[in-house]
C-alpha cells in the first residue's frame, strides 16, 4: 500500500498541508489541530490494537499517562530534560506493558476489556495517591517546556509541529509494519488464531509485541502532551479519555490505519462546533452536551457505516476503481 | 535429516484424546513413510479431524507419542510444530479474510522469514529484500495450484473450490515436509476434484508427503497408497485400498454403506 504512487502523493499532499496550516491559519485553528495530532495519533495506535489485531484493551490512557508522568517528573526534578525524559518514559512504559501484558493477554474479548479496565482504575488511583512522587490529585504543575539543543519550544506553533511530526512518524511506521510479514501476521491472528498458529506464528508473543509497541507510541504522545500543557493530573488519563479514543476509532474506522486519525479530526472539530453554537441554543446543557451528541453519532455510524468513515471512503474508492478501473490505470 | 534408520516421516503411537466425557480418539498407532500418500477415512465423528488437530499441535494429546523425522514432537505448541515442517489445511478453510489471496500465501512463508518489528516498521533494506523474496515464493506456490491470476483478489470474491486451493497454496508457502489436508475434496465439483488429484500427484513428485482426511471414497481409493480407517476414535483397519475395501469391519462401520 505504501509503495503505490497514489499513496506517496497523498503523503506528500498531507505533509505539505499540515506544514502550511500554521502559516495561514490563526492560533485557534493551530491549537485545535495540535490536539488532533495528539489525540488522533493516540487513536491510531488504539485503532491498531482494536481494529486490526482484535485486542479489546481499555488501558490505552494508562500508557499515555505514564509516559507523560515519567517525563514530567524527571523534568520537574531536573533529572532529565523533557526530550530525554520522553525516551526514558517510553522505555519504562515498554517494560511495564510487557510485564503486565504477558499475563493479561491470555484473556480474550470482553475479559481482556474488563482486566484492562481494572488496570486503568488502578493506575489512575495510584497516580492520585502517590502524593510525594506524582503530586497527588493536584498533579504536576509547571513542567518545563520541551527544549532541544538550546531551542525552547514555547508557542502553540512549535508544539503543533512537534506533535504532528510524532503523529505522522507513528503512522508511517505502522503503515510500513502492516505492509510487512509482521503486519500480515497481526491481521492473520485476528482473522483465525488457529490457522495463524499452524502457519508457524507464535500468537501470544505477537500479541505481546503489538501491545508493547502501541503502549510505547502512546507513551511518547503522552510526554509531548504534558509538556505542551505544562501540567499533568490523574483525571485527564482516565476512562473519559478512553471513551473519547474509542469514539474516534469508531467514527473514523479501525480497519484502516488513517481511520482513527480522520476520526480524531472529525471528533475534535465537531466538539468545537458544538461548544460554539449548541451552547448558545441550549445554554443550560453545559459542557456535557457533546456526550449526548457523540452517543447518537456512534449509534448512527455503527448502524449505517460499520467500517467508519474510512471504511466507507475505501469502499467508495474501490467502487470507483472498478467502474473506471481500466481508464485511470 | 539424512538418518537412514528413520524411513518413517511421521510415527504415531497410542495417540489418545478426549474432550470431557467424549473419547474422540484412543490408542491410534501408525506410521507415514516418506514420499507417499496416506489417507484416513471413517464415518462422521470418528476422530479424523481430532487426529489432524493433535498432530499439528492445535490440541494436546492425553496419551501417546508423535514423532516427526525421528524427533518427539508430542504436545509442542502449534507454531513450533509448523516450523518443523508440518503444514495443514482446514476443513472449514480458516483463511485470513482481511488479506488478499497473495497475502494469505505470504503468511504461509512466515516461518522462513526473519525481519523483526523494527526492521519492518522502519522499512529497512533487509526487510524490503525479504519481502520481495517472500512475494516471489508466494507467487510460485500460487502458480502451482493455478491461482496466480487471482493473486490480488480479496478472499470473498473466490468460489469455494478456489478457496480450498488457496488453503493448500498457503500451506505450501511453508515448504513443509508433510502436508495434511483436512477434507480437501469436500464440496467440490467433479472436475475440481480431478484437478485436485492432479495437484496432489504433482506435489508427491516434488518430494512432499501427503496425509489426506477425506469422505470422497473414489478420490481416496484412487490416490492413496495406504488407507487408515477410524471408527469411534479407534483404528479398525489399515492397508492398501483394495484390502480396506474388502475389510468386513470397515463395511460394518459404514453400516452397509457401499464402500465404493
Amino acid at each position: 500500500m505504501n509503495g503505490a504512487p497514489q499513496s506517496k502523493l497523498l503523503w506528500l499532499v498531507s505533509i505539505v498541508a499540515i506544514t502550511a496550516i500554521p502559516l495561514v491559519a490563526g492560533s485557534y485553528v493551530v491549537g485545535v489541530m495540535c490536539f488532533i495530532a495528539i489525540f488522533g495519533g493516540l487513536a491510531v495506535s488504539m485503532g491498531l490494537l482494536l481494529g486490526q489485531a482484535g485486542m479489546f484493551s481499555l488501558a490505552h490512557p494508562v500508557w499515555f499517562g505514564l509516559g507523560g508522568y515519567v517525563s514530567g517528573i524527571l523534568a520537574l526534578r531536573g533529572i532529565a530534560p523533557p526530550w530525554l525524559g520522553s525516551i526514558i518514559g517510553a522505555v519504562f512504559v515498554g517494560f511495564v506493558s510487557y510485564i503486565i501484558g504477558a499475563p493479561l493477554l491470555r484473556l480474550k474479548g470482553y475479559y481482556l476489556a474488563c482486566a484492562t479496565f481494572g488496570l486503568l482504575l488502578i493506575v489512575q488511583i495510584s497516580l492520585g495517591q502517590l502524593g510525594p512522587l506524582t503530586g497527588g490529585h493536584e498533579g504536576l504543575m509547571g513542567i518545563p517546556p520541551f527544549s532541544i539543543g538550546g531551542f525552547v519550544l514555547e508557542t502553540d506553533v512549535h508544539y503543533y509541529y512537534l506533535s504532528w511530526a510524532l503523529c505522522l512518524a507513528c503512522l508511517w511506521f505502522l503503515y510500513n509494519l502492516m505492509d510487512s510479514r509482521m503486519g500480515r501476521a497481526i491481521k492473520s491472528f485476528s482473522d483465525s488464531e488457529v490457522a495463524a498458529k499452524s502457519m508457524g506464528i507464535n500468537v501470544p508473543q505477537f500479541k505481546l509485541k503489538v501491545f508493547t509497541l502501541t503502549a510505547v507510541m502512546a507513551s511518547l504522545t503522552g510526554s509531548v502532551y504534558t509538556c505542551y500543557l505544562r501540567f499533568a493530573e490523574p483525571g485527564i488519563f482516565g476512562f473519559p479519555l478512553q471513551v473519547q479514543l474509542m469514539t474516534m476509532v469508531i467514527i473514523g474506522g479501525g480497519k484502516t490505519l488513517y481511520g482513527p486519525l480522520l476520526g480524531g479530526f472529525v471528533v475534535m472539530w465537531l466538539k468545537e462546533l458544538i461548544h460554539m453554537y449548541l451552547g448558545k441554543v441550549l445554554p443550560r446543557m453545559g459542557a456535557h452536551v457533546d456526550a449526548l451528541f457523540f452517543g447518537v453519532l456512534i449509534i448512527v455510524i455503527l448502524i449505517f457505516m460499520p467500517g467508519g468513515l474510512s471504511g466507507w471512503l475505501d469502499r467508495l474508492l474501490d467502487l470507483g476503481r472498478r467502474t473506471f478501473g481500466k481508464t485511470s490505470g | 535429516m539424512g538418518k537412514p534408520a528413520d524411513d518413517f516421516l511421521l510415527d504415531v503411537r497410542g495417540l489418545s484424546k478426549h474432550f470431557g466425557g467424549i473419547r474422540a480418539m484412543s490408542g491410534v498407532t501408525f506410521s507415514i513413510p516418506q514420499g507417499s500418500i496416506i489417507s484416513m477415512i471413517g464415518p462422521n465423528g470418528a476422530g479424523k479431524s481430532t487426529f489432524v488437530n493433535v498432530v499439528s499441535g492445535t490440541h494436546v494429546p492425553d496419551a501417546g507419542e508423535v514423532h516427526f523425522k525421528g524427533e518427539d514432537i508430542t504436545g509442542l505448541p502449534g507454531h513450533v510444530i509448523a516450523a518443523k515442517g508440518i503444514g495443514r489445511t482446514f476443513q472449514l478453510l480458516e483463511l485470513f479474510d482481511s488479506l488478499s489471496v497473495l497475502e494469505n500465501v505470504m503468511v504461509g512463508c512466515h516461518t522462513r522469514s526473519r525481519s523483526g518489528m523494527l526492521a519492518c516498521g522502519f522499512s529497512l533494506l533487509s526487510a524490503l529484500k525479504e519481502e520481495k523474496r517472500i512475494k516471489e515464493e508466494a507467487m510460485e506456490s500460487l502458480a502451482m495450484v493455478g491461482l496466480e491470476g487471482r493473486a490480488h483478489d480479496p478472499i470473498y470474491r473466490l468460489p469455494l473450490g478456489e478457496r480450498k486451493l488457496v488453503g493448500i497454496a498457503r500451506a505450501l508457502g511453508m515448504k513443509p515436509k508433510l502436508l495434511m489436508l483436512d477434507e480437501p475434496a469436500g464440496g467440490l465439483a467433479a472436475h475440481e476434484v480431478e484437478g485436485l488429484a492432479r495437484l496432489i500427484h504433482l506435489l508427491v513428485e516434488r518430494g512432499l508427503t501427503l496425509f489426506i482426511v477425506e469422505h470422497n471414497m473414489p478420490f481416496v481409493m484412487s490416490l492413496s497408497r495406504r488407507i487408515i480407517v477410524l471408527d469411534e476414535g479407534m483404528k479398525i483397519a489399515e492397508g492398501p485400498p483394495e484390502e480396506v475395501r474388502a475389510n468386513e469391519e470397515v463395511i460394518k462401520a459404514y453400516l452397509g454403506e457401499e464402500v465404493c
